[in-house]
């Protein structure tokens, strides 16, 4: 194996490719969650909820697979605080 | 060799009246007058046997003129083990046999294997397995670290390609959306794929996507506009890295090139109306 500093490493995404969003399905919620990263700072963590519907709209709307949220990181605990905070 | 009746046995000859045959034995016949007999000369080897024999006849006279056949009988035996002669073949070809079916097991198997035992313990990106795990059991952590972004697109690609957001501050262990926005300017669908790096290098490692838009050709109509996620996560390992102590910014660049085949139509594809939202 090759030391690791001398290539840069391009890997696969886990779950495979988004498909595009022609239609314009859940540019709603994109627009919501980049209103709110505007809004905080760009903070991700106080995001995660936007996130989560935008994802939502789009297992709704076959544009991704439907996922377990845990195997997208997103726990239950972590919403409920993000949800008070907000 | 046939001994004829009436032939005597009488006695062994000695060894050196028969070069290199220790057991020979002579016998002597008598041959009425007027009969005619055929004596033949025999030297053969035996394999099975293993034994060589040497036969001979001579003919003489005795004073009184009556005739006589002296056959002379000799026979050699190897003083090698008949036995291991023959099964040391046979010992040698199963030896072979299983030295070939273990090599082609071997080979067969060492795929398996390999993922046996390299996949638990490889890191370099491809070896490793539970990708899943990692994502469900990985906790988001105290350090923020800040990812920008950063959009190029090739000279001949005419699409608009830009970043949505400019930097996200990034927990590490916690998954992240970012958006790029696409689109494409011209009356012809063009047909683009993209790639991406990390810099600085080290940060490759850790920078794992979920899912993406890279690597795969994506269409745009003329005068379409899409947003293109990205679904992101930095791994906690990256803590125990001490080439990572320093980083604290990283920045994804995604290229989009325009792909050679503009002409190829897709089975069933319909001409989207332009975006109306």
């Amino acid at each position: 194996m090759a030391t690791p500093g001398t290539r840069v490493i391009s890997k696969a995404p886990d779950k495979g490719i988004f498909p595009l969003d022609h239609e314009g399905l859940c540019k709603q919620e994109m627009r919501l969650y980049m209103k709110c990263l505007m809004t905080n700072n760009r903070e991700n963590s106080k995001c995660r909820s936007e996130a989560k519907s935008y994802l939502q709209c789009r297992m709704d709307n076959d544009l991704m697979q439907k996922e377990d949220w845990k195997s997208l990181g997103f726990h239950e605990k972590e919403d409920d605080n993000v949800k008070n905070t907000t | 060799m046939l001994l004829q009746s009436g032939c005597v046995l009488l006695r062994q000859v000695a060894t050196s009246s028969v070069r290199n045959f220790p057991n020979c034995w002579n016998c002597v016949v008598r041959i009425p007058e007027g009969n005619h007999f055929h004596f033949f000369k025999r030297s053969f080897t035996s394999r099975s046997f293993q034994t060589n024999v040497f036969s001979s006849v001579s003919v003489k006279f005795n004073r009184h003129g009556q005739k006589f056949a002296i056959l002379t009988n000799c026979a050699r035996f190897r003083s090698t083990n008949v036995k291991s002669q023959d099964g040391n073949w046979k010992d040698r070809l199963w030896y072979s046999l299983a030295v070939a079916i273990f090599m082609t097991g071997a080979t067969i198997l060492s795929v398996p294997l390999y993922r046996v035992f390299c996949q638990k313990s490889g890191r370099g990106g491809k070896a490793v397995v539970g990708d899943n795990e990692k994502v469900e059991s990985m906790k988001p952590q105290d350090r923020l670290i800040t990812v920008k972004f950063n959009a190029d697109r090739s000279a001949q690609m005419q699409w608009d390609f830009k970043p949505q957001q400019r930097e996200i501050q990034v927990r590490v262990g916690e998954t992240a959306l970012a958006f790029y926005n696409a689109k494409n300017p011209t009356d012809k669908p063009i047909i683009g794929i993209s790639t991406y790096t990390i810099v600085p290098w080290q940060a490759g490692y850790y920078f794992n996507k979920i899912q993406c838009f890279c690597f795969e050709e994506q269409r745009l109509n003329p005068g379409e506009e899409v947003e293109m996620p990205v679904f992101f996560y930095l791994d906690p390992d990256l803590l125990d890295d001490p080439r990572m102590d320093n980083v604290d910014d990283i920045v994804l660049s995604y290229t989009f090139f325009s792909s050679k085949d503009q002409e190829v139509k897709y089975p069933g594809q319909q001409i989207m109306p332009a975006n109306a939202s």
